[in-house]
């Protein structure tokens, strides 16, 4: 598996995809043109920005009643035939998937993509129940044949090349396959049509779920969520909790920012709104609906300090714009979320001791809040997350002593003064050009960056010349 | 296993530690949908060319195909060229009550197979798919297609070419205005005779996955044909 193994070190895992010299432009190119598409999307949308602002409002909104709208969501999904199971860990979803399966008899799972069956490591435990998981988003495809797992929430595949695409289907499919784009989709249209007429159990995520109708959205440009939807026997779906919005008003919002922000499209290809198992009179779409409702670790941030990240919509938009993203892609995170918000969500669902490296991977530049469609303050999250990284002693203990002593040495401002003046002396050996390039015991540091010299006249002291040189 | 009782409590719990939270609002909802609906129709009885105009546009930015044709019977020989250029025969069709009239005759004395109602495996093999529409979204260039009795989801999925029949009565401005349309659908919480399934669809199925080269025809149709009627298709 090329995906990163987490006994590496995160600044590891970061190195080797810098020196991945394919990687580096793939992600380039990528991000640059999803930044660039998101961009002119944008601009051609005057309402834009206010519908932003809405979306946000509607989140919170929900969120705040969110035990009342779950309520009705559910009442709405039991009313139209479907059945609602409850999953506080991902033990519990696969435990109530698998189960559903081996109901079903089903012998072969469709899956739409979805990044909450990710969370789950969903695809191992159904392999292990005999139930072949069958990926058919056209890059879930490409990274299931890889045995790895998605680099970017939207674009799973994008750091792979068109050669080692050739390669996997070669050896899926025991034969000589072109190197091109096009005749590799055709390719994989045909084997997943099949897979489609064959699964008994098609697996979804939500991207939205309408509380005031019970009905699951699912939005996808390739159309396997309609497949997914339509043609197995069994539909199930996996959402996380903070997923529902109230009314199909409030959906309309979020559709006109959504794949504005991940692709640049006005709206996505297919927008599927899906209200309970086939009605009568339907030829077609499964006799049984489940919606299995996801807690792992959610409902804790209702009142935690990542609350605002239960806000997020997965378009990738943070991921595109991030300096460090951009440089180390989606494995060197090394979890099922990459990027800004990924870092949130990772500690989110595994608990801050999971992003003690990850906290630290962040400019704080801000980008990232400016991309959000629903303006989510990853920063300050992050900044809140390494507070508590360090006060729960996992930061290295030089940081700790570091920062402890300047906490309290800022609070003094005599004997700051005077460190002021004790650290011009002690700093000459070190200063050359203004600035110290390196600094024993803090070589992680200064191998980066350079730290500014102590000015050989500090702030204070020029204001009080300056204050006796001006006239009143 | 978690019940939803105690997954609710838990939730509960949580919601009251929250304190001074900033007031939040959903998005503000028609009071009445059915006079709201018919506000939106009356205005577009007016402005529906600029509509209809706006959607043309959107809809060939994403790769889709319009045309214009005056009645009905019009639209067949609309399709029978379609198919002849792609040398396409079989053709599944929504019920004929769902699409306004009954095309087969005309379509087979053109040359096509028409076959209704098609279980999936049939609209797998068929290469047109024909359907009605339930609106159509300027804005976006978007199709709305409900489900239903003799409105198959997969005949506007299955096979690679999807033939689309609408009028004026389909036609909104914006993504609101569906909404308001999607509000009414539902407003009296039952089914009625909708299917379970209201499909958005934005163009041909398109992928960007191999190296961010598009490609057209993934999994659903890789060309959408969007054949508005002047004449209004039910009375």
């Amino acid at each position: 598996m090329s995906q990163a193994d987490l006994s590496i070190p995160f600044r590891r895992r970061a190195g080797r995809a810098m020196e991945d010299a394919f990687l580096q432009e793939a992600l380039t190119i990528a991000t640059t043109k999803f930044i660039g598409l998101r961009r002119e999307a944008f601009d051609a949308f005057p309402e834009g920005e206010r519908l932003r602002d809405v979306a946000r409002e509607i989140k919170e909104a929900t969120l705040q009643h969110l035990d009342r709208y779950l309520e009705q969501l559910i009442g709405n999904v039991e009313r139209f035939g479907g059945r609602v199971h409850f999953a506080t860990t991902p033990a519990e979803a696969r435990a109530v998937i698998l189960e559903i399966g081996r109901r079903a008899g089903a012998r072969m799972a469709v899956k739409s993509k979805s990044m909450a069956t990710e969370e789950i490591h969903l695809n191992e435990a159904l392999e292990e129940a005999g139930i072949v998981p069958v990926e058919t988003d056209l890059g879930e495809y490409i990274i299931q044949l890889a045995h790895e797992r998605p680099s970017h929430i939207i674009a799973p595949a994008i750091h792979k090349t068109k050669g080692q695409i050739a390669d996997l289907f070669g050896k899926e499919l025991k034969r000589t396959v072109p190197a091109d784009p096009e005749a590799l989709t055709k390719l994989a249209r045909g084997e997943l049509r099949e897979k489609f007429l064959q699964a008994d159990l098609g697996i979804t995520g939500a991207n939205f779920a309408v509380a005031d109708t019970g009905t699951v959205v699912l939005v996808t440009n390739e159309g396997n969520g309609r497949m997914v939807t339509s043609l197995p026997r069994v539909h199930v779906a996996v959402m996380g909790v903070e997923k529902v919005v109230p009314s199909m008003t409030d959906l309309m919002v979020f559709l006109a920012i959504l794949a504005k922000s991940a692709t640049g499209q006005k709206l996505s290809v297919y927008t599927t709104l899906v209200q309970g198992p086939r009605r009568a009179g339907e030829l077609e779409g499964p006799e049984e609906f489940h919606l299995v409702v996801l807690d792992n670790g959610r409902v804790d941030q209702l009142a935690g300090p990542l609350r605002e990240a239960l806000d997020c919509l997965r378009c990738g938009a943070c991921l595109n714009v991030c300096p460090v993203y951009r440089q180390i892609g989606g494995h060197a995170y090394g979890h099922t979320y990459p990027g800004p918000i990924g870092i949130l969500l990772t500690a989110m669902l595994n608990g801050p001791g999971s992003v003690k490296e990850l906290a630290h991977a962040s400019s704080l530049c801000g980008a990232c809040v400016d991309a959000c469609p629903v303006r989510i303050d990853i920063p300050r999250m992050l900044i809140e997350l390494r507070r508590e990284v360090d006060e729960k002693r996992i930061a290295p203990w030089i940081e700790r002593v570091v920062f402890t002593s300047v906490g309290w040495l800022l609070a003094r401002p005599l004997l700051y003064g005077l460190a002021g003046r004790i650290a011009r002396v002690l700093q000459r050996p070190f200063v050359r050009d203004g600035a110290i390039r390196s600094l024993p015991l803090f070589g992680d540091w200064t191998r980066t960056r350079d730290l500014p010299a102590v000015a050989s006249r500090t702030f204070r002291e020029r204001w009080s010349e300056l204050e006796r040189e001006t006239p009143r | 296993m978690t019940t939803r009782a105690e997954f609710m409590a838990r939730i509960r719990a949580e919601l009251g530690k929250t304190r001074g939270l900033p007031p939040a609002t959903p998005a503000r909802r028609p009071e009445r949908p059915r006079v709201e609906a018919e506000a939106i129709r009356a205005e577009l009885a007016e402005r529906w060319p600029e509509a209809l105009e706006r959607f043309r546009h959107e809809l060939e930015k994403v790769g889709g195909v319009f045309y214009r044709v005056a009645t009905l019977a019009e639209v067949v020989p609309v399709v029978a060229g379609i198919a002849r250029e792609r040398a396409a025969r079989r053709l599944v069709s929504w019920h004929a009550a769902e699409l306004g009239g009954d095309l087969g005759p005309a379509l087979t004395a053109h040359g096509l197979e028409p076959v209704a109602m098609p279980p999936g495996e049939v609209a797998s093999a068929a290469e047109l798919g024909l359907t009605g529409v339930d609106l159509a979204i300027a804005e976006t260039g978007t199709l709305v297609l409900s489900s239903g009795a003799g409105r198959p989801r997969s005949t506007s999925l299955l096979p690679p070419y999807h033939i689309a029949l609408f009028d004026r009565t389909a036609l909104v401005e914006s993504l609101a205005q569906a909404g308001v349309f999607l509000e009414l659908w539902h407003a009296d919480g039952e089914p009625g005779n909708r299917g379970a399934v209201i499909s958005f669809i934005t163009g041909p199925s398109r992928t960007a996955d191999i190296e961010l080269t598009l490609t057209r025809g993934v999994h659903g149709p890789k060309e959408v044909h969007a054949i508005f009627v002047e004449a209004p298709i039910r009375g």
